[in-house]
């Protein structure tokens, strides 16, 4: 059983990729349809709509990054890979906000950013305010990376 | 720091100097043209909306010809070429087109009919193809095919369903009926789905005949052909190749007016200009022999037109002050360190009335916060490299694009800076190509200060500081904007009570022994300042229950809005929190970079790893630099519009939109006039 330590530790690691991931792939393809959709009309707004488009894929990133600290944290790039089982469940407990709110806040900010695509398309000059809206909801995500980072790096300097 | 003062100016000149007074006020572009002037018996409005759709009309004209040969010559462009800008052309060059812009607009409908002749040519050849091809079975008969016979015999010649030869017809002809006269049939040619056949019989039996052929399902060709078949081919082969012929040649005549691509564009811009010029005509005031101008200009432009325009025509200037219950339009005016960012200010919203121009202050904030974000030093030396280059080499660049770069060379020096004092030069770039390829682990770029991956809750102190001081300033804002409308006692309500409750919350907390615990600070302040701390936030309390619903007059409902202004006290914790994504999206740029090194060296040293660091290297970077400046320019603006802007900033003002050039291709420059 002490051997499941680096197995929980993992398991967090790719779900946090792999949720955030998951969200952020949908969510910059539901963005991607609606900018084709503007470029249809009007080629010139390529660039606004881009940005627009791109905004829910930041979550993948915060996922690739929690993944990338965790996986180096419990040794599995190099290093000894010997983790109690308390460690890795509080390893797998530390990516879960990464994971759950990196999913979810993609979505809902791609549906956000498709909204601000409609907006654009209607007023090319208001797009700083429809960039806004949809990063609004990124700061969500950003709390949940904060806090995946502050246990991830703290749990190593516990004693269990 | 500066919204341009705006006054009102009129003009009142004569009715023959209104084309050279009207081009040289558009050629100036200074003021923005309004009519507020009723229509009265003497002054009227002219209706321009006719020449208006004339030169709407040439310009539409103009632009699809310029799209035609866009596609037939296509134009060689760089790839930096939106960074080129307009080519500039004098006033002489101006002058010059208008004498000539009908020689010009002639091309233009020529391109255009030139384009219409391709396609019409080319839907004939699609239709003479239907007709060869329908042709195709019949190229074996080598007569006309409406021949109907002889003197003594009648021919038919046309189509059976299904493929037969020519035993199944006969036969299946002597089954309709057994005494059918003597017939000569000929398979011209048979297919799975139709028999072509000619069929040919003494005059006497014709009827017969048909009958018997009809019954078979015999049908004559939809459109017969008066020659044979093969010379209706031929003719229509050559007819085909006319058709292309005629395409090739107009398509070769269209590219021939590529050395006029400039003048059509010209001429799009002359019309333009026009177009512009006469919507301002519509809008003057005018009498039988004078004419009326009213509109705003800023004041420092104000005198120099004035004493242009009195120097050169018979006119009346006058200048007067705006009306301040009407919304003047708002021009800003900033020094070449904060006017960069005017571009992100326009896009929340321009300072409407009794909000001042926040760009300066704006300006070290978005530099800074953008290069906290970022900070990486290779990222920002290559963005000062990038931009400076542009900005360098292309002196035509349009404002609005030479603003943002400049925007981004000030970001990039910050993203440097920050870079250098994190220790980051593409991620730990150094310290991998170091051990991976020279065997020296020990030599590393280590950090001027302090690394953020390795002490993150340092950082997240240092951005919520940065936070802090950022909210502060806005909070200042509010009151420097209170001060000049001279609302003294705003300041304290609005401004002072809200500093002392959270300075006194802040020395408070950093007195007990919980909050320098969390952020693991170093220092706890004596007791006896958090005391003070604690009272002055209480004043700061009460001071912002009491003051916060000053507008109501009932003292219930004043108490309660108060009330409700302190629990905006939970807004300052979140905005304070909002900049921990300074330490977020920091370490992410940082944390990515190493995850490329660490993949590029994988393969080791030696000539093999060199080749994969580098390819790795080089489309890692790229990537993670791309979205990277993305994610610091949205949040940037995030952090000012949201945290910093709802401090004291709502916009909404209007942009000021001058009666002036404004054209597409090119940059019709100003010369000096010296009379």
């Amino acid at each position: 059983m002490d051997n499941l330590g680096i197995v929980f530790a993992l398991l967090g690691a790719v779900l946090a990729a792999l949720m955030a991931g998951i969200g952020s792939a949908i969510g910059v393809g539901m963005g991607g349809e609606a900018a084709a959709g503007v470029c249809t009309d009007d080629p010139s707004k390529f660039g606004k709509v881009l940005i627009l488009q791109l905004l829910p894929g930041t979550q993948g990133i915060y996922g690739l990054l929690i993944a990338f600290i965790t996986l180096s944290q419990i040794g599995i790039l190099g290093g000894s890979g010997d983790i109690s089982l308390a460690k890795g469940l509080l390893y797998l407990a530390g990516c879960l906000p990464m994971a759950f709110v990196g999913y979810w806040s993609a979505l809902k900010q791609a549906k956000s950013a498709v909204s601000g695509i409609s907006l654009v398309s209607k007023r090319p000059d208001q797009s700083g305010k429809a960039i806004i809206f949809a990063a609004m909801v990124e700061t969500y995500a950003i709390l949940a990376l904060l806090v995946s980072i502050l246990a991830i790096t703290g749990i190593g300097g516990l004693n269990i | 720091m500066a919204v341009l003062q705006m006054k009102r100016i009129s003009i009142c000149a004569l009715k023959k100097d209104r084309k050279p007074v009207l081009e040289l006020l558009q050629r100036r572009g200074a003021i923005e043209v309004d009519s507020v002037l009723p229509e009265d018996s003497v002054f009227s409005h002219t209706d321009t909306s006719a020449n208006r759709s004339i030169f709407q009309k040439n310009i539409a004209a103009a632009a699809s010809a310029l799209e035609i040969l866009n596609q037939y010559a296509p134009e060689k462009k760089s790839m930096l070429a939106s960074l080129e800008g307009r080519e500039p052309k004098t006033n002489k060059d101006y002058d010059a087109f208008s004498q000539r812009y009908n020689a010009v607009m002639e091309t233009v409908y020529e391109i255009t009919a030139l384009s219409r002749s391709i396609a019409e040519n080319k839907s004939e050849i699609v239709k003479l193809e239907g007709q060869l091809e329908a042709l195709g079975p019949w190229l074996g008969l080598d007569l006309s095919m409406r021949f109907k016979g002889t003197g003594k015999t009648s021919a038919f010649i046309g189509v059976l369903p299904g493929g037969m030869d020519l035993e199944s017809v006969l036969e299946q002809l002597s089954q309709q009926n057994p005494q059918l006269p003597a017939v000569h049939v000929e398979i011209v040619s048979t297919s799975q789905n139709q028999t072509c056949v000619f069929v040919l019989c003494h005059k006497a039996g014709a009827a017969q005949v048909e009958e018997a052929l009809r019954s078979i399902g015999f049908a004559q060709p939809s459109n017969p052909t008066k020659r044979s078949p093969a010379e209706r081919k031929e003719e229509l082969t050559g007819r085909v190749r006319r058709a292309e012929e005629e395409i090739e040649q107009a398509q070769k005549k269209i590219a021939s007016f590529a050395d006029q691509r400039a003048d059509i564009q010209f001429a799009i811009d002359y019309f333009t200009l026009r177009l512009e010029k006469y919507a301002v005509i519509g809008e003057l005031a005018q009498s039988k022999r004078a004419f009326v101008l009213t509109g705003y200009i800023p004041e420092k432009k104000a005198n120099t037109l004035k004493s242009e325009l009195e120097k050169r025509f018979d006119l009346s200037v006058e200048i007067s002050d705006c009306d301040p219950s009407v919304d003047s339009p708002i021009m800003l005016k900033n020094n070449a360190f904060s006017a960069p960012v005017e571009g992100v200010l326009e896009s929340f919203g321009l300072p409407g009335r009794g909000e001042v121009d926040p760009c300066s202050i704006m300006s070290i904030f978005y530099y800074v916060l953008f290069g906290l974000m970022l900070s990486d030093a290779a990222y920002g030396l290559l963005m000062v490299i990038g931009c400076g280059f542009a900005l360098l080499k292309f002196k035509n660049m349009e404002p609005g694009m030479r603003k943002t770069l400049q925007m981004f060379f000030y970001c990039g020096i910050s993203t440097a800076f920050w870079g250098f004092m994190f220790g980051s030069f593409f991620g730990d770039l150094i310290q991998v190509v170091a051990t991976t390829f020279f065997g020296r682990p020990d030599v590393t770029l280590g950090p001027i200060w302090f690394e953020p991956v390795k002490e993150p809750m340092r950082m997240l102190v240092f951005s919520m500081l940065m936070g802090i001081i950022h909210l502060f300033t806005g909070l200042a804002m509010k009151a420097y904007q209170y001060a000049k409308q001279k609302a003294w006692l705003d300041i304290l309500y609005d401004v002072g009570f809200w500093y002392m409750l959270l300075v006194g919350l802040i020395v408070f907390g950093l007195s007990t022994e919980m909050l320098p615990g969390i952020l693991q600070l170093s220092f706890i302040l004596p007791s006896t300042a958090g005391t003070v701390g604690i009272i002055a936030a209480g004043v700061g309390a009460v001071g912002i229950i009491l003051t916060a619903g000053r507008e109501s007059r009932n003292p219930f409902k004043r108490l309660l809005k108060g009330a409700y202004g302190l629990y905006g006290v939970t807004s300052y914790l979140s905005d304070v929190l909002s900049y921990s994504r300074l330490l977020a999206l920091g370490l992410a740029t940082g944390v990515i970079a190493t995850v490329i090194n660490s993949m590029g060296s994988m393969m080791g040293g030696g000539i093999g790893g060199a080749i994969v660091f580098i390819l790795i290297f080089l489309v890692g970077h790229t990537l993670n630099m791309a979205i990277n400046l993305l994610g610091a320019y949205v949040h940037t603006n995030r952090l000012q519009f949201v945290e910093f802007f709802g401090k004291f900033y709502e916009g909404g003002g209007r942009q000021f939109q001058p009666f002036a050039v404004h054209t597409k291709y090119y940059n019709i420059k100003e010369e000096t006039y010296n009379g």
